[in-house]
């Protein structure tokens, strides 16, 4: 048995590692798993790199061609084998990207394989060793998504859904990333036909990136109807699976334009950012009982990895979570204010000077500069109707 | 972080804190907001790309919107202040 130095044991995977989803250990494995750094991407592969290993490698580098990133790694540090139909594969894609004013390098590849790659004219492409990546910065996009495929090239037959022209391209990074955690989504969880990710702007839900056309049509449906696996994970912060749509009641409306469509099993699961609910991945399936635990695990790491990635990014609270904070904000201001004119008239200072009091204050205790200034007008004006009961900083979600 | 003045000659200064403390722009306005900041946040933006200088106040409030959620995150006050620490 070939095998790579990849893919650890189930249950002891490092961040930024799916486990294999299939029982049985397989023959032969290599892995795929990819980072995101501002508009690069690294794809490093492990394992031996056969063909049905390049057809999953270049499905992956396929998405990532066409999701916009400027420049493309490919990192062989752990490829033990290279089919020989491996080098054309490569030369292809590079020629893909360099039609786009864009780059494909080769990053650490073993002796032999480098020397097939130089006796293929691909020499040009590997870069030095010591080639870094850049820096990610807090609050930039990324993502860092693996998936491990047995090279048994057992992938199933039924797949209606493909990449269709349908979805808007555009070079949003963050949206880019999204399209990108569909794709690997759909090819890695077992059973998986489409998937969506489904966001509240404004107020509505909306898909901001699918697979193809009828999941964007199953996502309006569910918006349109109000109901569904999607508009209730979204809403309610939880996963909902419609394990087999035959046996299901919970959207009666929903329900039977999925099933027309051929849909029968769904799994929608919550997306969080800055700890609200703000929308929802969503796994659709031709086949009924589709998921298994294996494949519910699966789609929380992906509905994870997309919650991180919608942090980094800024998309935080929902409209209405906006303007339940804003008025808390206004309450905040009133009290700090009040704080302030306390301060001002025993201290005998000026307003900014009564502020710096309250800031310090909160400063050199810990205490939030709200808190305070509750404690401070409550000293004053106990039971006051504008502040209402003393509370504890907890306003912020 | 040693020196309790702010950094002139690094106009990223207060984006760099808010990268840091992972907030996005809107999110530290509505904190800086809460706390009286009386900016708005078009020129909260310019604040943090250092295309205008807050008033020394201003500064303090949205210094002090970030040392909040650093101490949120387990942290201290990292973010200098403009007026002196402080009578005791």
């Amino acid at each position: 048995m070939r095998r790579g130095p990849g893919p650890p044991p189930p249950g002891d995977h490092p961040v930024g590692e799916l486990p294999v989803s299939s029982g049985d250990e397989p023959e032969e494995m290599f892995s795929l798993s990819m980072d995101v750094v501002r508009s690069e991407a690294v794809v490093s592969v492990q394992g031996a790199l056969d063909e049905p290993a390049l057809v999953e490698l270049f499905s992956l580098l396929d998405t990532v061609i066409a999701s916009g990133y400027s420049s493309m790694v490919l990192d062989l540090v752990g490829v033990d084998s290279l089919a020989t139909t491996g080098p054309a594969a490569i030369a292809s894609a590079a020629q893909r990207l360099a039609g786009q004013d864009r780059r494909l390098s080769i990053r650490s590849p073993s002796r032999a394989i480098e020397e097939r790659l130089v006796a293929d004219g691909l020499g040009h492409l590997i870069v030095d060793e010591e080639f870094e990546l850049m820096p990610r910065r807090p609050g930039e996009p990324s993502a860092v998504i693996a998936k491990v495929v047995d090279n048994t090239g057992a992938r199933p037959a039924s797949r209606f859904v493909e990449r269709a022209g349908a979805i808007p391209t555009d070079t949003d990074l963050v949206d880019s990333t999204l399209r990108l955690v569909v794709e690997l989504a759909r090819t890695t969880v077992a059973g998986a036909d489409g998937v969506s990710v489904s966001l509240r702007r404004h107020g509505q839900l909306a898909t901001v990136a699918a697979s193809d056309q009828t999941i964007l049509d199953m996502d309006a449906e569910q918006y349109a109807a109000g109901e569904g696996p999607c508009v209730d994970a979204s809403i309610k912060g939880r996963r909902f699976h419609a394990r087999s749509l035959d046996d299901e009641d919970r959207w009666p409306t929903f329900t039977p334009k999925a099933r027309a469509l051929g849909i029968q099993a769904i799994l929608s699961s919550p997306l969080v950012a800055h700890s609200h609910s703000v929308g929802a991945l969503n796994i659709y399936s031709l086949q009924p009982w589709a998921f298994g635990d294996d494949d519910r695990d699966l789609a929380m790491r992906f509905a994870t990895e997309v919650s991180a990635i919608l942090t980094d990014a800024g998309v935080d609270v929902s409209d209405d979570r906006r303007s339940e904070r804003f008025q808390a904000s206004l309450r905040s201001r009133e009290v700090i204010a009040q704080a302030q004119g306390v301060i001002m008239e025993r201290e005998g200072i000026t307003e900014n000077e009564a502020y710096t009091v309250l800031r310090v204050h909160s400063q050199r205790t810990g205490v939030s500069l709200r808190a305070w200034a509750e404690e401070v007008t409550g000293s004053t004006r106990p039971g006051h109707p504008l502040l209402g009961p003393r509370r504890d900083d907890g306003h912020r979600g | 972080m040693t020196t309790a003045t702010v950094a002139e000659e690094e106009p990223d200064h207060f984006d760099r804190f808010r990268r840091d403390a992972g907030l996005s722009r809107g999110e530290l306005w509505l904190r800086y907001f809460e706390l009286g900041g009386m900016s708005s946040a078009f020129q909260m933006e310019a604040f943090l790309y250092g295309a205008l200088e807050p008033t020394p106040h201003d500064h303090d409030v949205i210094a002090h919107a970030l040392n909040e959620r650093f101490v949120e995150l387990g942290g201290n006050h990292p973010v200098p202040y403009r007026s002196d620490a402080a009578p005791d």
